[in-house]
């Protein structure tokens, strides 16, 4: 017992890789799916984004890149599902140069499943570098930041986008952030000196960092990782069901529709063909308990092996 | 005036954006707003210089043929291929059928992706390797950690109802504690560095002589 | 089979075939994996300059400071040109930084280094100071009587007297804890997530065990030491669940590799077209033979150097 424990602690480590890799791929080979409940950080966006009347405009910060997309795009996709049902008008903008190529195609699908025209329903800025100083200098005036939108045409000429001076101007703003410059920037940079109204959208690494700025109302609300990705797709796509008091009353009469003797949740105008962060949530099950197995057998391994009397 | 000037221009600019937090007359947000714009374009030309700078190292490696030559040439013509599809493209490279927007969802997407994605082995492993309960805060440390894992993932729902709303006070009373600690402490540090760089006490950023 | 003269078939090929390029990283370092990695930093590279030439030079600077219809407008000199003509001075600090790889004047480099410096340290400083220091303390600070109240049973109502603009006034405050009437609602409530005074004292607690813990000025004496234990377990519970979301993450991001490569995020006709498991089993097995092939003509050195083994006993352990 000694023995395997020991070459049990000093194995090579390509075979936990091929355990990791078994444990991702085997649940995708035989998919099953997970009941799971939503979160009150998640559920504060969504009820925030339903409670915005019809016509208003948000400005969205897509700061994600490839290596973050799997925890972010299902959150992005269904935010601006959630938007363009509600006829909600999308300006979009980033902070990341690598961020347009994946942001704006995503923009450009969704809105057009919703018959959303360019420029009058939504449109994107673009990219800006500077950091800290781009989010400032977007805060105090934004047509000085952005005299042209991604495809160079004049901000004047867009009339989702013209009007807007400050970011205290929109009703909402949204971020989906992966890192910095994101969340953590706009909160320092302009959220307490404009008093913005944000929600934000992050990854798993970087939630444990943004959660005092909820609790802090600084954020009204945070889908952190992959599970609150999964949760807002469930809470636009799939939470049908009768709507609660709250929701009658004191969100937008639109997300409840009449159905005999009760309000039911709206259904949404336009579904996707794959939910992809509900799809991954099952496979994250045997992940983790992957690597809770192989803590605690190392553990295990470790007091068995260690010598008496040596920490 | 090597040192003088551009300590000068810290004091001034540094100021000036100290005062844009507590100033709200409009023409000193005029000032403001284009010391701002200033700002992102000098930003934006610092990466170019390292972009200058990462040619200046890799090429003469290239045409003298030292070791890795080949993988450096590699990454040159890369980054020339993808400057000349980038601006050839213009306002429309993000266009269905664009050069640019095919090396980015072929080439692009899967080598950054992939590269993050190689973490999540390397983590595997590291818990494996060195998450040990050698005493009691390694241990607090190696339970809160389990608890979160499976907490988080519909699995722990189905354990225990209970054990998402553990990690949900977990996150937001402790670690908020902590992470608020931290903050302090380190906004504390970022105010003492601003202060000295805007009174030039701190140097290092205007290098040697 | 799929069809190869289509651009879209060809390049998920391709892109599967560079994700296996870098996963052959876990295997070790290898030929095929620097190819991708120094693939990979030229086009990011390319990436980011096209899109700040795109995003901030274009707009911000060169169409704005070379805009021949803004200055031969007839409308006279205005504050618009004023700020046009202002634009001058970015562009000689742009100039000037290049100046750096000059020997006798690149000490001008210095002076949009200092600009930039000194920018980001002034908006740094006041970002920092009124959103961690005074928002992040401010909130901290627990209404214990507040949390009591909200987290007692649903609609139970709570009178509180509270000081604001005009002085002492009431306030009615509803309780909103789900648990039902239990011994312990004001204390603790699971259906908030476990708000309550319970918490508020453990995050007040906490915040200032965690301060007081940095606090290396003064002596650490039996009371501090003490204090100081509790602010080490509360960062550690913290670390933990940092850990926990760090492994979430990192996991997540191998679960959108394994997607793309099973066709498991696209479209049924695009999957069928393109025929990603066919791809993966291809490239997978091409990647095998090269590596084979590869070590067997004495390729790889340290097993260690990237994926590779570890030591075999204690003795091979360092020190």
């Amino acid at each position: 017992m000694y023995r395997w424990f020991v070459r049990f602690q000093n194995m090579d480590r390509r075979w936990i890789f091929l355990g990791m890799a078994i444990a991702i791929l085997l649940p995708m080979l035989s998919p099953s799916s997970a009941s799971f409940s939503i979160d009150r950080p998640v559920r504060d966006i969504y009820e925030k984004v339903e409670s915005l009347p019809p016509g208003s405009t948000v400005y969205i910060s897509a700061d994600f890149d490839p290596g973050s997309r799997p925890e972010l795009e299902p959150f992005y996709r269904a935010v601006l599902h959630q938007l363009f049902g509600r006829d909600i008008k999308v300006v979009a903008g980033t902070l990341w140069a690598s961020a347009p190529p994946l942001v704006l195609p995503i923009l450009q699908e969704v809105a057009e499943s919703h018959g959303k025209v360019y420029g009058t329903d939504w449109c994107f800025l673009g990219f800006k570098d500077g950091k800290e100083l781009a989010i400032k200098a977007i805060g105090e005036n934004i047509p000085k930041t952005f005299p042209t939108d991604f495809y160079q045409t004049p901000i004047e000429e867009l009339p989702v986008a013209a009007g807007f001076k400050q970011l205290k101007d929109f009703n909402l703003l949204i971020l989906v952030s992966a890192g910095f410059p994101g969340i953590k920037a706009y909160v320092l940079q302009v959220q307490g000196q404009y008093d913005l109204k944000m929600v934000g959208a992050t990854t798993a690494v970087s939630g444990p960092d943004y959660i005092p700025y909820y609790k802090a109302g600084q954020l009204l609300g945070l889908s952190a990782g992959m599970p609150g990705s999964a949760q807002y797709e469930k809470l636009v796509f799939l939470d049908a069901g009768t709507c609660s008091g709250f929701e009658k009353t004191f969100l937008n009469s639109e997300s409840c529709v009449r159905a005999g003797h009760t309000w039911v949740k709206r259904p949404p105008k336009v579904m996707p063909e794959r939910l992809l962060g509900i799809e991954a949530l099952s496979v994250l099950n045997l992940g983790h308990l992957f690597i809770v197995g192989l803590i605690i057998l190392g553990n295990l391994a470790f007091f068995v092996t260690r010598p008496k009397g040596v920490e | 005036m090597r040192t003088t000037l551009p300590l000068v221009i810290t004091f001034i600019v540094g100021m000036i954006m100290l005062g844009e937090a507590f100033i709200p007359h409009w023409r000193y947000r005029v000032i403001s707003e284009n010391m701002f714009e200033w700002g992102l374009i000098l930003a934006a030309a610092a990466f170019l210089l390292g972009l200058i700078n990462l040619v200046q190292v890799n090429l003469p490696k290239v045409l003298r043929r030292e070791t890795d030559w080949g993988y450096k040439a590699v990454m040159l013509v890369a980054l020339v291929a993808t400057l000349i599809v980038g601006f050839a493209g213009g306002a429309d490279r993000l266009n269905n059928g664009e050069a640019y927007k095919w090396v980015f969802d072929f080439v692009f997407i899967p080598l950054n992706a992939t590269m993050f994605a190689l973490l999540a082995f390397y983590i595997a492993s590291a818990a494996f390797r060195a998450f040990r309960a050698r005493n009691i805060e390694a241990t607090v440390l190696l339970v809160a950690a389990i608890v979160v894992m499976i907490g988080r993932v519909p699995i722990g729902e189905a354990l225990s109802e209970r054990l998402p709303t553990l990690v949900n006070w977990l996150m937001e009373v402790p670690n908020t504690a902590a992470r608020r600690a931290i903050f302090v402490g380190a906004a504390l540090g970022a105010i003492a560095t601003g202060i000295r760089i805007i009174l030039g006490i701190e140097r290092s950023h205007l290098g040697g002589d | 089979m799929p069809d190869f003269t289509s651009m879209d078939v060809l390049g998920a090929w391709l892109s599967i075939f560079l994700t296996l390029c870098i996963l052959s990283f876990l295997f070790e370092d290898n030929p095929i994996y620097k190819l991708g990695e120094h693939l990979f930093l030229g086009v990011s590279i390319g990436y980011s300059v096209v899109e700040i030439y795109y995003g901030v030079f274009k707009p911000n600077l060169i169409d704005k400071l070379f805009d021949r219809e803004a200055w031969q407008a007839a409308d006279g000199w205005n504050a618009a040109d004023t700020e046009r003509l202002f634009l001058v001075v970015p562009l000689i600090l742009t100039l000037l930084l290049f100046t750096k790889f000059h020997r006798k004047y690149g000490w001008l480099a210095r002076l949009p280094v200092a600009f930039v410096i000194a920018a980001y340290a002034g908006v740094k400083l006041t970002g920092e100071a009124r959103a961690h220091l005074m928002t992040g303390i401010q909130q901290s600070m627990p209404n214990l009587k507040e949390a009591w109240a909200q987290n007692l049973a649903e609609g139970r109502e709570t009178t509180l007297r509270v000081w604001g603009e005009n002085g002492w006034t009431d306030r009615v405050v509803t309780g909103t804890c789900l648990d039902g009437d239990t011994w312990y609602q004001g204390f603790w409530c699971w259906s908030n997530d476990g708000a309550g005074v319970f918490s508020a004292v453990v995050l007040v607690t906490g915040l200032i065990a965690c301060l007081l813990h940095f606090y290396f000025s003064a002596p650490h004496n039996r009371v501090m030491r003490g204090v100081s234990r509790f602010g080490i377990l509360i960062l550690m519970l913290s670390f933990g669940a940092s850990f926990g979301y760090t492994v979430m993450g990192r996991i997540s991001l191998a679960i959108g590799r394994a997607q793309e490569m099973l066709g498991l995020d696209k479209s049924a006709e695009l999957v069928a077209a393109r025929n990603p498991k066919l791809a993966t089993l291809l490239c997978l097995g091409f990647i095998i033979l090269f590596l084979g092939i590869w070590k067997k003509r004495g390729g790889g050195g340290d097993p260690d150097d990237g994926g590779g083994g570890s030591p075999k006993t204690k003795d091979d352990l360092p020190g």
